[in-house]
């Protein structure tokens, strides 16, 4: 590891006139920043902490029936959350695919959708549950919905100095759920993740969103398929449907774990599991 | 059995507190005054002539203790490459500072020019005359099936007598099977029994097939680490984590030119070794060398990066394989055409190929086996070496044959099965076995004959056999005026083999087990010992122990018929007590008691001593079943139940023997499943655990172990070495499972969901 400056700021005007600085890095959990420094593909000059700024963890019920989730908030408190689980389920299901019991304590909801890896576990969830992202700076707050702030691999639209500071979800669809395709039954690496969120009336959808990990080089919604299942009741066909119109979304490579044809074949297996589970979730 | 009260029961083992508590001592714990931190710089390419290595501006960073090169080497054996590099990560130099961070920096400032070269990864591709040739122009030496090469090799070598005639004649005859000769051969072994083509053209049934296992690492939780201090009079220390201390020391001395007293090897806590953990160059050299330069310790640890990139993992092969069958189940010939990634140097364990003769009787068979260069780090034994592969082939294809002419797989297997005097395929005959008492007690444990499935379900069984190794070993005995007994030797402690040395010993002398001590000596103080390594530990230095104590027995009986004034043959040794048998009222005298006397005696202190090198070991038979379930859409497979009998002799310590089947059970699930490292041009692409998966316990159900006890002649107790054998059929087993569960079978390793998908659409899933 290379030796660096270590900022441990009070207030996030602080934070966000440190990190403005050139080779900064900001440090939530630490559970990548820490590997890729001592793997020296992370050697920033100043690390700074947002440990000690007050209100940045914590997972509170807003006004309006959603949740706020602080981006510090760690993983396994995701994870483990009554509301976050019965709400928001898909979204447990994903914290809980990170990494070991370990780790999950130490990462932060936030760390995972930062370092913008198109194969986060929480990210999939995230898109499907329609999650707003709010972000300060010195020049004052703005807030996007998740779906735009990635813009490549490692990449976000957040500007110099930029912080995220929570994760807004609106009040609970009828029913989520995530899959992640992985070798290793816990702590392996998304060979895709698919999770799906649906609004029930009667029995009819009336609207769905599906989120895809590890398909594309940013994570993506399925809206084609969203569009085919709004409006219907669910049947094999309109699943197959939507299962190869989120298949057909997908523009996966070809790497070391698999190929993009597979990952295209799993994201239609895995829509059509996810949307299924996530109705009978509406259902129970 | 029952009348042992020691061995054969489940103690537990005599470094459980240590281990868990972390007290245990690590190679990386060893701290001397003073010490320096090496670091190994290595190739950045696969394949590259190096034009330049310049160190210059690496020197001046401040806390640069030494770089060293080849020409530091006064040997002049071959210690960090010089003019070409032939894998990502091989050894050029290596850096000494007085911190890790900047012993690091200076590695990325050594300046290195390479002229880069074609790349060859694949076996297949690399016994091709197309392919780069690793080792200069071996066109020449490129063997073929015919064996000329070799014949033209000998003839070379041999300088006293004139060839020329023969070796043209020879060379004449080559060049008539162009398509048969191999290029990047590093080493060829061949074996033939009987008349394969006679036997497959009996044969009411012919399978052929070709199987590819990958290369997988021994994954030890502890990486390759070595403390080296040498000394102004040359003395060099080291504090190694090794297999076999003994081995260390001589490798050592005999790279650098060192008289072998002059090297002392201090064995650390083991953190795995697997096989893996004998390697003389990977570190402990390059940090003897430091220590020589920089005249203070030096500590060179590998990352696990490193581990993979310049480790030494088990080779992985090609086996074409083809075995012929009557219709009422008689195997008739076998014959295997092997090709082993033997990578950079030779020493794969082309070998192992022979054991894809299994355990049956097979009348013909034909074994040929190439070992191959290609542009990765060499390999080294990995827990039964070459039999996994061999036999992961040997028994996928038993399933086809059995398949295809309607037999049950164990009931096949049973009926072929050799046992006690029958003709060994190309290798003497058998000696008692218990082959078919394993096989049986599996398929019993795991109710195969009542078998049930779901759909997407299916069960599979194979069976692996392995001989443990043996070699020499040492041991001292001291009793003490407490009554305790002091073991001191010098074989590392793998997996309980200390636990079952002191079970021996506490047996034998009668003592609670609680009282017996362990005491590693180093190789300046200690016996020689042979390596842990081979399945030898227990059979050798239990063999060893049972000596010494039977050694001490005597000179305790002599002392207390001393003592007591009595004859020898009035005496017994029980409950840690010498009683005199015929006394009325009952007199004895404790050991403690002895002790202290034999400090005042003319014989004097109770030492006894044990030494032993051979004796002919047994073969064992791990016979596994699994039962699975296959996601056909997804190409998931979990495992549901996992049974594995193993024939172990006469288990010292069933509790550590269980750990042992369990163990090499889940290496061998691993290998069938997940585990492979992965190459391309530029080299191994996946050096860590993100993408070298090792599963978890969340992967496997418990596994059921069945000892099965068909005793050794010459092992202590009947005990058979148990390491090994538990990893050979378990690869054959998840495949044969997968086949029964979804109607496709994989021939090549790991069974990973992509390659399931895929064959199920071939087959019109």
């Amino acid at each position: 590891m290379r030796s660096f400056e270590f900022f441990e700021p009070t207030t996030l005007a602080e934070a966000s006139r440190l990190f403005a600085q050139e080779h900064a890095q900001l440090l939530a959990g630490g559970t990548d920043l820490v590997i890729g420094m001592k793997a020296l593909t992370e050697t920033p000059q100043s690390v700074i902490s947002l440990q000690k700024i007050a209100g940045l963890a914590g997972i509170t019920t807003d006004a309006d029936g959603g949740v706020s989730i602080g981006v510090m908030t760690r993983v396994r408190d995701v994870e483990l959350s009554e509301e976050i689980r019965n709400g928001y389920t898909a979204l447990a299901e994903g914290a809980a695919e990170i990494g070991s019991i370990q780790i999950r304590n130490l990462a932060t909801l936030g760390g995972n959708i930062a370092h913008a890896s198109p194969a986060a576990d929480t990210v999939a969830a995230l898109l499907a549950l329609d999650a707003q992202v709010d972000i300060a700076s010195a020049d004052g707050e703005r807030s996007v919905p998740i779906h735009a702030l990635f813009t490549g691999p490692g990449q976000t639209i957040l500007t110099a100095g930029e912080i995220m500071t929570r994760f807004r979800l609106p009040s609970p669809a009828s029913g989520s759920h995530y899959i992640k395709h992985k070798i290793r039954e816990v702590m392996d690496l998304a060979f895709i993740g698919v999770a799906a969120a649906v609004d029930m009336d009667n029995g009819t959808i009336t609207g769905a969103r599906i989120g895809l990990a590890a398909v594309a080089p940013t994570p993506i919604r399925a809206t084609e398929a969203e569009e085919l299942l709004a409006g219907k009741s669910l049947t094999d066909a309109i699943l197959a449907e939507a299962g190869e119109a989120a298949a057909a979304a997908c523009s996966p490579i070809s790497d070391l774990r698999c190929s993009a044809e597979h990952r295209r074949e799993m994201v239609d297996v895995l829509t059509r599991r996810t949307v299924r589970e996530a109705v009978a979730r509406a259902h129970a | 059995m029952s009348d042992y009260t020691v061995v054969g029961q489940k103690v537990p083992r005599v470094d459980a507190i240590e281990k868990v508590t972390g007290a245990a001592h690590y190679g990386a714990d060893v701290h001397p005054a003073g010490m320096l931190y090496g670091k190994i710089i290595r190739s950045k390419h696969a394949h590259a002539n190096i034009i330049r290595i310049d160190t210059s501006e690496a020197e001046k960073l401040s806390g640069v203790r030494a770089i060293i090169t080849q020409a530091d080497v006064l040997s002049g054996r071959r210690v960090f490459a010089t003019d070409k590099v032939l894998y990502l990560g091989e050894p050029l130099a290596a850096v000494a500072a007085t911190d890790p961070d900047i012993a690091e920096e200076a590695a990325e400032l050594v300046h290195i020019e390479y002229e880069v070269l074609p790349v060859v990864q694949d076996v297949m591709e690399a016994i091709k005359p197309s392919a780069p040739r690793l080792h200069g122009d071996a066109t020449k030496d490129g063997p073929n099936r015919r064996g000329i090469s070799t014949q033209l090799r000998k003839l070379a070598r041999d300088k006293e007598n004139d060839h020329g005639d023969e070796i043209r004649s020879l060379e004449a005859e080559l060049e008539k099977y162009p398509d048969e000769v191999y290029y990047n051969i590093s080493a060829e072994s061949h074996t033939e029994a009987g008349d394969v083509e006679q036997g497959f053209a009996d044969s009411d049934v012919v399978v052929e097939d070709t199987y590819v296992i990958p290369r997988v690492h021994q994954t030890y939780m502890e990486p390759h680490v070595s403390v080296a201090s040498a000394d102004s009079s040359g003395k060099v220390t080291v504090w190694a984590s090794t297999q076999g201390p003994f081995a260390i020391r001589s490798g050592i001395a005999g790279t650098l030119g060192i008289p072998l007293t002059q090297v002392n090897v201090i064995g650390t806590t083991m953190g795995g070794g697997f096989g893996g953990r004998f390697g003389v160059i990977i570190t402990h050299v390059p940090a003897v060398l430091l220590s020589q330069k920089t005249g203070r310790p030096v500590r060179v640890q590998m990352t696990r990066e490193e581990e993979f990139l310049d480790g030494r993992p088990a080779p992985g092969c090609v086996i074409k394989l083809k075995t012929g069958a009557t219709k009422d189940g008689r195997i008739l010939a076998r014959q295997a055409l092997a090709f082993w990634d033997s990578g950079s140097v030779s020493g794969a364990s082309i070998g192992s190929t022979i054991r894809v003769r299994g355990v049956y009787k097979i009348p013909n068979l034909k074994v040929d086996a190439y070992g191959v260069h290609t542009n990765k780090s060499g390999t080294a034994a990995y827990r039964a070496p070459g039999a996994p592969q061999a036999i992961f082939a040997g028994e996928s294809q038993l399933d086809e044959i059995a398949e295809r002419i309607g037999m049950d797989a164990v009931e096949f297997r049973l009926m072929n099965m050799r046992e006690e005097g029958d003709a060994v395929p190309a290798g003497g005959s058998e000696p008692k076995v218990g082959y078919k008492e394993t096989l049986q007690a599996v398929a019993d444990a795991a109710g195969w004959w009542e078998r049930e499935t779901d759909e997407n379900q299916g069960w599979g069984v194979a069976v692996g056999d392995w001989t443990n190794g043996c070699g020499p070993g040492g041991v001292y005995i001291s009793v003490h005026e407490d009554g305790s007994v002091r073991i001191f030797h010098g074989s590392m402690d793998i997996t309980g083999t200390d636990t079952s040395i002191s079970q021996i010993i506490a047996e034998i002398l009668t003592v609670p087990y609680e009282n017996v001590t362990i005491t590693r000596g180093d190789t300046d103080s200690a016996p020689y010992s042979t390596g842990s390594g081979g399945s030898v530990v227990t059979f050798t230095m239990g063999n060893t122990a049972k000596l010494a104590a039977e050694d001490t027995h005597r000179r305790i009986l002599e002392l207390a018929s001393e003592r007591l004034n009595t004859n020898v043959d009035n005496l017994e040794l029980r409950e840690g007590a010498v009683h005199i048998i015929t006394a009325d009222p009952p007199k004895s005298i404790s050991l403690g008691e002895l002790a202290a006397y034999s400090l005042s005696t003319t014989g004097g202190p109770i030492v006894g001593k044990g030494s032993f090198a051979r004796q002919p070991s047994t073969p064992a038979l791990a016979a596994q079943i699994a039962k699975v379930e296959v996601d056909p859409e997804t190409g998931r497979t979990r495992v549901l139940k996992l049974i594995a009998s193993q024939d172990v002799g006469f288990a010292i310590n069933p509790m550590t023997v269980e750990g042992q089947i369990e163990g090499g059970v889940v290496q061998g699930y691993a290998w069938a499943m997940m585990e492979e490292m992965q190459y391309n041009e530029s080299g191994n692409v996946n050096p860590g655990f993100v993408d070298y998966r090792v599963p978890t316990s969340a992967d496997l159900p418990t596994v059921e172990s069945v000892i099965v006890e068909v005793p050794a002649p010459n092992g202590p107790y009947g005990a058979k070495g148990v390491g090994e054998p538990p990893i050979t059929p378990t690869l054959a087993t998840m495949a044969n499972a997968v086949r029964d569960a979804v109607g496709i079978r994989i021939n090549e390793l790991p069974i990973k969901p992509e390659k399931v998908v895929t064959a199920l659409q071939r087959n019109g899933h």
